[in-house]
């Protein structure tokens, strides 16, 4: 982002992914109205001690956004249940080919780096429980 | 807003005009399933009476008596009704498409009108971690495969 | 039937060696950010005598079929060679309209398109990187 032109801290500039914090429900890949979220996992079986059968644990393999496509709505942002997307204000990603405006589970790893913190709200607001993630 | 029978409504419209609402708003439909809904809208500027009228007509093969004789201004939002919802508007003095080609297909605002890139596009949504790469499903057999929003499954290669 | 389009010669704040005319298509709300850009000073426009060396069209907003040719023809009248600048998901894709039987989908399946600018709408500001990466890819 130029130094000289920051952007509003809340601003929808790109989409961060806490990968960490995803457990493949797929609510965001099937709220998107453009359908451009893709997620691939799997399941694998998980043996704990004292339980009497193997858990079924979701493992993510890839997710990403197509930015050619995304029409920056927040859907997924605002649904996810495990707080796993964030807004970032980083804008400056325009691409030569199109195909470049995909970006996959460690390019949007990176754009989590960006996220700020949530502004304070304003004295008398209702207080937000969610936070980003450190 | 006023219910009137479709075989009225010329007369009805030219009844509020000589009434005074000579100052024609807007007319539009909404497709209700079985029917449409046509509902227009003019008003008295002398008063600011204003007359809300609704109708309905078939949703295949609707056909109305244009109001356009009555009101120019109407005659822009009724090629716009005709070509969106497939209604004919019978009398109308220009009935062209206004804004798509006559080529272009099934009216674009009736419900059962398909969005062909929702059956063409793979739907991501449907994939789903418990099914393997060969389709066999690993979790809750009993779960509902997802289907694409917007594309009946009747346009859909496999059943549900 | 024309498309709304807007021509001038520009110099890039960021970068005052640069010189381009600019052809801005505007065809949806996309346009008001272009709009901005010029009205902020990222884009300054050149009144002086100073040859603009890059031609650059700025496509922003939904490209529908009909409109299409539109583009394209103004495209063929300006000074060659034309640098594409898809602004905003529409142009680049369709966007929010990628399942709408009128809407074409993506400008570049009608002209090569030098740098795709992603954003519903981007924000002004990212019109400078892109101007500035459409002008450095034209350069010889």
């Amino acid at each position: 982002m130029s130094a000289d032109l920051p952007a509003p801290s809340q601003a929808r500039g790109v989409i961060g992914l806490v990968a960490s914090a995803c457990t493949s429900c797929m609510i965001c890949v099937r709220e998107c109205p453009t359908w451009c979220i893709t997620l691939d996992s799997h399941t694998e079986q998980v043996d704990e001690p004292g339980a009497r059968r193997p858990r079924s644990v979701n493992v993510l393999d890839a997710f990403a956004i197509d930015y050619g496509l995304c029409m920056y709505c927040g859907i997924c942002v605002e649904v996810c249940p495990f707080e796993a997307l964030f807004w970032s204000p980083e804008y400056e990603y325009s691409e030569v080919r199109i195909a470049d405006l995909l970006h996959d589970k460690t390019r949007l790893g990176q754009w989590f780096e960006t996220v700020p913190d949530f502004e304070p709200l304003e004295a008398g607001s209702e207080v937000k429980v969610k936070k980003v993630p450190r | 807003m006023r219910t009137v029978d479709a075989g009225a409504w010329r007369e009805e419209w030219a009844a509020a005009r000589a009434a005074g609402a000579h100052y024609f708003d807007f007319l539009t439909a909404v497709d209700r399933g079985d029917r449409l809904e046509v509902v227009a809208h003019a008003v008295d500027l002398g008063t600011m009476d204003r007359v809300l009228l609704g109708t309905s007509v078939p949703t295949r093969g609707g056909r109305l008596d244009s109001i356009s004789p009555l009101f120019a201004g109407a005659a822009w939002h009724e090629r716009e009704a005709a070509e969106m919802f497939g209604i004919t508007f019978a009398g109308h003095p220009d009935p062209r498409p206004l804004l798509l080609r006559a080529s272009e297909g099934a009216p674009p605002l009736l419900k059962s009108t398909v969005l062909a890139a929702r059956v063409a596009v793979a739907w991501p949504g449907a994939a789903e971690p418990e099914v393997r790469d060969d389709g066999r499903r690993t979790g809750n057999p009993s779960r509902r495969r997802q289907r694409p929003p917007g594309a009946p499954d009747d346009w859909l290669e496999e059943g549900p | 039937m024309d498309a709304p389009v807007a021509a001038g010669r520009y110099r890039l704040a960021d970068d005052p060696e640069v010189c381009i005319v600019l052809a801005s298509v505007g065809l949806a709300c996309c346009a008001l950010e272009v709009d901005s850009a010029i009205r902020t000073g990222v884009l300054v426009p050149e009144r002086g005598a100073t040859e603009a060396r890059h031609t650059v069209l700025l496509v922003s907003g939904t490209v529908t079929d009909a409109l299409a040719p539109a583009v394209v023809r103004i495209a063929s009248q300006l000074p060659q060679p034309v640098s594409v600048v898809s602004f905003g998901a529409c142009a680049s894709t369709g966007g929010p309209y990628w399942d709408a039987p009128t809407v074409t989908k993506g400008i570049d399946q009608l002209l090569p398109v030098s740098t795709y600018v992603p954003g519903c709408p981007p924000r002004p500001e990212a019109l400078v990187a892109a101007l500035l990466g459409a002008v450095g890819a034209a350069r010889p």
